[in-house]
């Protein structure tokens, strides 16, 4: 079980979430990714892919204009 | 949304303090009184300025509210399998259908101009040499015309990189419109589907078609489920 | 200060301040309420919403700044054109709309404490920036508008352009998605 951070600063849509597709294919069931992002619609986008997928998932606004997203790989 | 989380991380993470966020709210009550005076000022110079200005205010919180993304409508369905912004995009073109068709059976049945029908354009080999470049481009530079707009407010650099040459690529094709005219755009025709299908099958016609895309796009994203990026 | 920072976080914290200013819209309420504005807009101008014919004045504007003529151009050769033109883009409502989609975003994000300055992560965004924009630019010119005006409103005039637009705009964004990854991200 491990931890990993995405850094997706400073990407635009749909940059980080195709991340996020590539980088959960690669982790174990029980790892959690750290979602760093700060383009609005991506707070939106990311988690709606990963509540889909059936992940667990939260959001967690971080600064102004900031988030992460945490997402267990719980599947 | 909630602070606390409960999905276990590692302890080296785990409770990190967060500095206190700002509240921005006195800078937001700031620009409602710019924007105020901005409409002040609007409607002195012309009838329609002011409320083009407020509608503008409208869309623009709109759009970036519900992160609106006409880009993102077209292009998720290939690109991340998502279709749930292309479904919205699917309900406002009916429901504004609806409301606009309303607007122009009233002016029609009184025998007055249909308004807006300068919106109904020949159909030619521009049309879709066009859309494929505004469709490539819109992708590649992260936002259309209103979704850039709405992202330089947003303060993205990259967007108004896109929109400084968004004006550039408008000069040139404005530039080179009388070529396209020409050669391709004065012969296509224009399409109003009343005129073929009358009013009422038109609206249905139409309402029909929106509502199979809808189900055909709900179906693709259930279908395409855990399939992750296309390459 | 303190004082005054309090009262403010006491506004943000309410139930309907959260609910309308600080938390996202659902795609579905954005939808209904673009519909609406859509409508008002056909109702009170007589004309649909659009964006990017805008965008052409504001080169036309800035080329003869610079000391460019347009006058000679087919395509502001229009009364209409001319007269927007040359009353220039205080009087132009058009103007007032693009600018106000931009401070209206601005606002949307400081009422919900977002505002962030974005920067420019690396070079390829300038690359993708500026091919992305004159294409579009160009592009928007060809069809008579973009995704507002051309699609969303062509559409919703019941014009059949609309969803030609929308056919050959599908697949424009596929090749775009197909080069965004390859050589954008």
């Amino acid at each position: 079980m491990k931890e990993v951070i995405l850094d997706c600063m400073g990407e635009a849509c749909p940059v980080p979430l195709i991340k996020c597709q590539n980088k959960i294919a690669e982790l174990e069931i029980g790892d959690v990714m750290i979602v760093q992002i700060d383009h609005s619609c991506a707070m939106k986008n990311v988690p709606e892919w990963a509540n889909k997928e059936g992940y667990n998932c939260e959001l967690e606004e971080v600064d102004d204009g900031e988030w992460e997203v945490i997402i267990e790989k719980s599947r | 949304m909630s602070e606390g989380t409960s999905i276990r991380r590692s302890s080296s993470r785990a409770g990190t303090t967060r500095k206190p966020k700002k509240n921005q709210l006195p800078i937001a009550l700031a620009v409602v009184v710019l924007i105020i005076a901005v409409g002040i000022f609007a409607s002195t110079r012309s009838a329609n300025a002011a409320i083009f200005w407020i509608t503008g205010i409208a869309f623009g919180f709109v759009l970036q509210k519900a992160r609106f993304c006409f880009t993102a409508s077209m292009r998720d369905p290939y690109l991340t399998g998502g279709t749930s912004i292309t479904r919205a995009v699917l309900i406002a073109f009916a429901l504004t259908t609806i409301g606009f068709t309303a607007i122009k059976y009233g002016y029609a049945v009184k025998g007055l101009a249909i308004p807006g029908m300068s919106y109904v354009v020949p159909i030619s080999g521009a049309t879709a040499v066009g859309a494929i470049m505004f469709g490539t481009g819109m992708v590649i530079a992260g936002g259309c015309a209103s979704g850039t707009l709405m992202r330089v407010g947003e303060m993205f650099h990259m967007n108004m990189i896109s929109l400084v040459f968004f004006i550039v690529g408008s000069l040139l094709g404005a530039n080179h419109f009388g070529w396209w005219k020409l050669n391709f755009i004065s012969n296509g025709p224009k399409v109003f589907l009343p005129d073929y299908l009358g009013w009422f099958g038109a609206v249905a016609a139409q309402l029909t078609l929106i509502a199979i895309i809808y189900i055909i796009a709900a179906v693709y994203e259930k279908r395409r489920g855990g399939g992750g990026a296309a390459h | 200060m303190e004082g005054s920072k309090k009262f403010f976080d006491k506004i943000t914290q309410t139930e309907f301040y959260q609910m309308w200013f600080k938390n996202a819209y659902s795609y579905v309420t954005g939808a209904v309420l673009l519909s609406i504005l859509q409508i008002a807009t056909l109702a009170s101008t007589g004309e649909p919403w659009g964006v990017s014919g805008v965008f052409a004045n504001w080169g036309a504007w800035i080329y003869e700044a610079f000391g460019g003529s347009v006058d000679k151009w087919y395509y502001f050769s229009s009364q209409g054109a001319q007269n927007t033109l040359n009353s220039g883009i205080l009087n132009d409502p058009g103007s007032y709309r693009n600018m106000g989609i931009i401070v209206g975003a601005l606002l949307a994000t400081l009422f919900a404490s977002q505002f962030k300055i974005k920067k420019i992560k690396n070079k390829k965004q300038i690359v993708a920036a500026t091919i992305g924009g004159l294409l579009m630019g160009y592009g928007a010119r060809l069809s008579f508008g973009c995704n507002i005006g051309a699609l969303y409103g062509g559409i919703a005039s019941l014009s059949l352009s609309g969803w030609v637009f929308a056919v050959f705009m599908f697949v424009g964004a596929v090749a775009g998605s197909k080069l965004l990854v390859k050589y954008f991200m």
